[in-house]
């Protein structure tokens, strides 16, 4: 039995825990959020005030603030010192269409694609692992070290990335900037003593997380340079029972780097406000500055894994440390830095009132219409922002659309637009929708009439509750692993065309859903969901059909 | 992880095997073979010395050596037989991955094949197994090589001197997979280091996930299924009940039936975190596991109902279940499709580890067993794995060897036989 019993010993974390769920969404930002946000917009340097009023007045977003840990007392103003020695902060609020990678996990929190859970909260025997990133600037190690997060949080591994840029920014006193040599080796002392102190915080936050939240993987993103710092980590880590583990990113493409510096700028809390061409300047002369004195890892008895141009080439070394690492190396050759998109849209609807399984009916005529509108539309969006990105003086080229469908008509059908136009597209089996089982053309009141205590059932665990013969959200998760894999390795924007089952799957993994949220997302038929990956966390646009109903799920 | 069939996606994969004699290289395809096969992938592996040996039966190492114009002209037919059989097998059986299993050490070899895969749309990826450890090439030469058929009947002395000479012959020749625009995997000393090269589909990254957990090392895997436990006396499936007065005599005599057969060796014991293998292996004094994914398949509204029970009340799934039984899903449970799925872990755990000895139950074992001796998905529901039995299982180069030491403590019989109605025997 895939058991959901949550992990049963008495949480031992000493501050309040603010569990994520659904009645989340509405809540205004709480005094803390408020809090958070005036300490944000102080650091930041002068003249953005339209940045501040967003921070205060929407939930805090992006990794800026995630990794923050101040005091659990609210109202004290934002000072330097406040930052040290305190849990790090949960997330107040999540609204599914925030991307929930950054959250804290509650101490219960039961993931996706989990295939079993079990009592000390670490799956697979596997112990505590701190994967230890290693790597220059603008080599891709924080987005490595959130798409990791994103997918071991989704096989139900409890995962946490502590990046050492945001204990920096905290430790800055509000209103300066990092002292000019604090990036340089041979720095005055008392630079010394600050980058230590920022360690020290950041580490303490890292042994919190194994031992009273039960965390299994920590994902230390710094540079790590010298093998003398990387020894000293790994003994340290050896003598509190925690397994490590590097992850090297080595960039030998030029255009790999200025493209990364290029979009780390603009998702980076570091250059807010700056003209981008300087920005590009100084991050490279950062870069600069560090090149003579790093060393690549090279000592033969770590447990290593070097990725060169983000997973072109891979080498391990002394992995046979266990299955979580040949796991992760598993999503490693999946993963590539994702520059394209993911649209999401529904199918037309079909010849059938309410449509079974069964007999796979076609496309209707209003279901025609709806798809050559779907092609207009979209096509048209893309054209937009093309034009957009092309004033802001980015000339990159538009990147090809794919379509994916199901093998399903109407889903097959409602592509066919898009390959008259000469788009590619192509069918996945695995795109079908959740199969109905037994409740096939049922729903609602019939659906009631005839399995009442199923429904009742599906109620109190409609995410991995089956109906008779029924697949689940769940089995759905698993099902799909493929075609998540498959997402994250192409570099083209990707249309999936399928069943708002399989939509609110994907948009899950994408966005983090939690189990609670998957079956309650929204895809109406006369929008489209657009994701936009980056490399701090995905963001989410609507874009609106005009000319076609809103619909229920059918 | 998912295991259903990339068949509709078109994909065909070419495993191409690259390594000098006695790397482990018919282990390591063989091995990918029996993976793919029980995930419900098509696989076939194409050994070139088997369509060499039906010309050239017992080649000496002069035939190997390089300058031998008519030993290359013969070595070349024979791969050439074995691609022409291999792409005639993905047009006609619906192949998914083929692999080829021969040397292919030199870069000419190599680039000969990468073009006919091109040209047939079929994506080539290599697979080079280096190694340099003198210990485990010599325990290879050992172990496969004397047995080999090119060897049947000679004396294992010269047999081995006479590879080792064949080997020369190859290393003369050898060039190491360096080329950054192919796709391979490079394993050297059997996955100490590992070199992942342009990975190009899911598939492909799947087959190197599998590769990275094998070793050659000898070691043995021991199954049992736990002792009669209370409900096994009723007939009721399912449930957490404790062992019976028989079940308990079981895992009192097991230390010894297990130490007569472990001998010294250090073994690791895995449960389920279900009562009745936790009391199987109470008493035997090595390390133990337990693991969520070796609990039994889940019944669902059947469980702790007898067979009788539930022929009597849901006829028509009784009937369907027998049917296909490796995809019938009890009713708010399982199938065993489904714990195939949540075996996969335990799976590349056991192929990383050495000795283990798993304590389980009926379905988990049936799909354990079906992994390591590769039986096909409408047996491996049906086989025989009665109680009280340890089974042994020896994974070598060409197959497993299977051995099964019953205990002398009667118990129950717990099978039921296709189309047979539900009564309990004994």
């Amino acid at each position: 039995m895939i058991s959901l019993s949550s992990d049963s010993s008495p949480s031992t974390s000493p501050s309040p825990t603010v569990s994520i769920s659904s009645e989340d969404h509405d809540r205004p930002p709480s005094p803390m959020a408020n809090a958070l946000s005036s300490f944000a917009s102080s650091l930041s340097p002068p003249g953005l005030s339209t940045f501040h009023a967003d921070l205060a007045t929407s939930p805090i977003t992006g990794g800026f603030a995630s990794q923050m840990h101040l005091s659990p007392s609210a109202f004290t103003p934002p000072m330097r010192t406040q930052s040290v020695g305190s849990k790090y902060l949960r997330r107040q609020s999540s609204s599914v269409d925030e991307d929930a990678v950054h959250d804290a996990l509650s101490p219960t929190h039961v993931s996706p694609a989990q295939l079993y859970s079990t009592e000390s909260g670490r799956l697979f025997h596997a112990g505590k692992i701190c994967i230890v990133l290693v790597g220059l600037p603008a080599r891709g190690k924080t987005h490595l070290a959130v798409s990791l997060t994103r997918y071991l949080r989704w096989l139900g591994v409890k995962t946490h990335a502590f990046h050492l840029g945001d204990y920096r920014r905290v430790h800055i006193a509000p209103g300066t900037d990092v002292p000019d040599d604090y990036f340089l080796v041979n720095a005055s002392p008392s630079t010394v003593i600050l980058r230590q102190r920022v360690m020290a915080a950041c580490k303490a936050d890292v042994y919190r997380f194994f031992e009273e939240d039960r965390g299994q993987v920590a994902i230390y993103d710094a540079v790590n340079p010298t093998s003398a710092g990387r020894r000293v980590l790994v003994k340290e880590f050896s003598q509190r029972g925690i397994q490590t583990l590097f992850i090297e990113s080595i960039c030998d493409k030029p255009e790999i780097i200025e493209s990364n510096v290029r979009s780390v700028k603009i998702s980076s809390p570091d250059y807010i406000g700056w003209d981008e061409k300087e920005a590009i300047k100084h991050y490279l002369r950062r870069i600069s500055d560090k090149i003579p004195h790093y060393e690549t890892l090279d000592e033969p008895e770590f447990s290593y894994i070097k990725l060169y141009n983000a997973g072109e080439r891979i080498l391990l070394n002394n992995s046979r440390v266990g299955y979580l690492p040949n796991r992760i190396v598993f999503y490693l050759m999946n993963l590539h830095i994702k520059s394209g998109c993911v649209y999401f849209a529904r199918a037309g609807k079909s010849t059938e009132q309410m449509p079974r399984y069964k007999s796979d009916p076609h496309l209707s005529d209003e279901g025609r219409t709806y798809a050559r509108i779907l092609n207009d539309t979209l096509l048209e969006h893309r054209r937009s922002e093309h034009t957009a990105r092309r004033t802001h003086g980015d000339n990159s080229p538009e990147r090809e659309l794919i379509i994916w469908t199901s093998t399903r008509r109407r889903t097959v059908e409602t592509s066919a637009e898009f390959e008259k136009r000469g788009f590619l597209s192509r069918q996945r089996p695995q795109l079908s929708q959740m199969h109905p089982g037994s409740c096939d053309g049922l729903s609602g009141k019939g659906l009631e009439k005839q399995f009442p205590e199923e429904v009742e059932l599906h109620k109190k665990d409609p995410y991995r509750h089956r109906f008779p013969r029924a697949e689940s959200y769940h089995d759905l998760a698993v099902r799909l692993e493929p075609v998540i894999l498959e997402m994250e390795r192409i570099p083209n924007d990707i249309l999936i065309i399928a069943h708002v089952s399989v939509l609110r799957v994907l948009y899950g993994y994408l966005m983090a859903c939690s189990p609670f949220d998957i079956p309650e997302l929204d895809f109406e038929r006369n929008e489209i969901v657009e994701i936009i990956p980056s490399a701090y966390n995905n963001k989410v646009k609507r874009i609106k059909i005009y000319g076609v109903e809103e619909n229920e799920t059918l | 992880m998912g295991s259903y069939s990339f068949q509709a996606e078109n994909v065909q994969i070419c495993v191409i095997m690259v390594g000098l004699p006695a790397r482990g290289k018919s282990l390591i395809a063989q091995k990918i073979v029996r993976y793919l096969t029980w995930l419900s992938i098509r696989a076939k592996c194409f050994n070139v010395g088997n369509y060499r040996r039906l010309e050239t039966a017992h080649p000496t190492a002069e035939f190997f050596d390089v300058n031998n114009s008519e030993g290359e002209r013969l070595r070349k037919m024979a791969a050439e037989s074995a691609i022409r059989d291999m792409f005639r097998w993905f047009d006609n059986e619906q192949g998914v991955v083929g692999i080829l299993d021969a040397t292919n050490t030199t870069k000419s070899r190599r680039n000969w094949i990468l073009e006919l895969c091109r040209k047939r749309n079929v994506e080539p990826m290599f697979v080079e197994s280096w190694c340099d450890d003198e210990d485990l090439i010599m325990q290879n030469i050992m172990d496969v090589k004397t047995t080999s058929p090119d060897y049947v009947g000679q004396d294992p002395e010269r047999a081995a001197l006479d590879f080792r000479n064949r080997i020369h012959n190859y290393e003369k020749v050898y060039e190491t997979i360096s080329e950054r625009d192919l796709t391979y995997v490079k394993l050297i000393n059997v996955g100490s280091q590992v070199i992942i090269n342009r990975i190009q589909s899911y598939l492909e990254s799947r087959i190197v996930y599998y590769l990275m957990n094998l070793h050659i090392k000898p070691r043995c895997i021991w199954l049992s299924r736990h002792g009669e436990s209370a409900f096994n006396l009723t007939g009721k499936i399912g449930g957490d009940s404790d062992l019976s007065a028989r079940g308990r005599e079981y895992a009192r005599q097991l230390p010894q039936l297990v130490k007569m057969s472990v001998g010294d060796r250090p073994l690791t014991v895995w449960t389920s975190t279900l009562k009745r293998t936790q009391q199987t292996a109470k008493y035997l004094p090595y390390r133990q596991l337990t693991w969520k994914a070796l609990d039994e398949l889940d019944a669902g509204q059947c469980d702790g109902l007898t067979y009788e029970e539930i022929e009597n009340r849901y006829p028509d799934d009784f009937a369907a279940r027998d049917e296909n039984k490796y995809e019938y899903r009890y009713p708010g449970g399982e199938s065993y499709r489904d714990v195939v799925v949540r075996l996969e872990p335990i799976i590349m755990e056991l192929e990383r580890q050495e000795n283990i000895m798993i304590v389980t139950h009926q379905a988990v074992l049936r799909c354990i067993y079906a992994y390591f001796m590769n039986v096909s998905q409408d047996q491996s529901p049906w086989m025989e794995v009665p109680l009280h039995t340890l089974i042994k299982l020896e994974p070598k180069a060409y197959g497993t060897e299977v051995i099964r030491i019953k205990a002398d403590i009667p118990a129950v019989s717990t099978y039921r036989e296709k189309g047979q109605s539900a009564k309990i025997r004994k």
